[in-house]
């Protein structure tokens, strides 16, 4: 089975330390779990590293989300990356542009673990272990 | 709007924190001791804070909620992070429920320190008092931007 390296990008520690547990206990077969402050930390961790998934906030400083996916897909290694905003951001007409650019799908903080799990059920598909029982009454 | 505001507020508390708010008459009554607010400001054709206010005690509550960790293992910085990260949730549930156009951006969430017993604390057309137990969470509106 393929494990997964995945990318989380987002400026609060504690959200991608939530995310990363989440990952954990999802089910998902993670390889090594990659942590960027904000898009610029992003590509130098893309620019080391073999990345499998990326899993963004879009509100960051220095480099938001919305100009790491366009670096993302501007760049002929990584424009398959799948990407994943996790966002406070719900408006339709905010999020849009993002998916003609080729994001795979979006989270919308706050979000249950669930909403992770089918998410990325969604996109890596058989990769996907389920686990429904240690996400059963998971309290984070 | 105030009614999206509480609305915003539930959401974030009850799916992220497992932690219900009830409103209480006596909420005002619920704010003792050291304290944080956090805010984000909200800039677009009218600029804007959305903020909650709560004491260290229950900020620490939630921070070990959320990272699933004892109470004393939550460091001071996290604490912060935490509630940051919830007026960030809240302010955009917020944006959602009010279906406000593109044109308004939120921006990064900051926070300080406070004393719970310096300020009055009353219900109004911008500020929603809660109460977690025997805590209290103020959610505000803040148009002096």
């Amino acid at each position: 089975m393929m494990a997964y390296n995945v990318l989380i990008v987002d400026d609060s520690a504690t959200m991608r330390a939530l995310v990363r547990k989440v990952l954990n206990i999802a089910g998902l077969e993670l390889g090594e779990c990659f942590e960027g402050a904000n898009g610029r930390e992003a590509l130098v961790i893309l620019e080391n590293n073999w990345i499998d998934l990326v899993l963004s906030d879009l509100h960051m400083p220095e480099m938001d989300g919305a100009a790491l996916v366009k670096a993302l897909r501007q760049n002929k290694m990584w424009q398959t990356i799948p990407v994943v905003l996790i966002t406070t951001e719900g408006r339709q007409e905010v999020l849009a542009p993002f998916f003609k650019s080729g994001i795979q799908g979006y989270i919308r903080k706050p979000f249950r673990p669930e909403d992770i799990k089918e998410q990325l059920h969604t996109i890596l598909g058989e990769a996907w272990i389920p686990n429904d029982r240690e996400l059963e009454g998971c309290d984070f | 709007m105030i009614e999206n505001l509480k609305a915003a507020t539930f959401e974030v508390l009850e799916t992220m924190f497992f932690i219900f708010p009830e409103s209480l008459e006596e909420a005002n009554t619920l704010f003792h001791g050291p304290g944080l607010r956090a805010w984000v400001p909200v800039e677009g054709p009218k600029n804007f804070r959305v903020g909650l206010t709560l004491s260290v005690s229950l900020a620490r509550e939630m921070a070990a909620n959320f990272l699933g960790v004892e109470k004393d293992e939550v460091l001071p910085d996290r604490m912060e992070d935490v509630v940051k990260e919830t007026a960030n949730m809240v302010a955009g549930s917020f944006l959602r429920r009010e279906e406000a156009p593109e044109t308004f951006n939120l921006k990064p969430p900051m926070a300080q320190p406070m004393d719970l017993d310096a300020e009055i604390w009353k219900e109004n057309a911008h500020h929603v008092l809660l109460a977690v137990e025997d805590s209290g969470i103020e959610v505000f509106l803040d148009k002096s931007q």
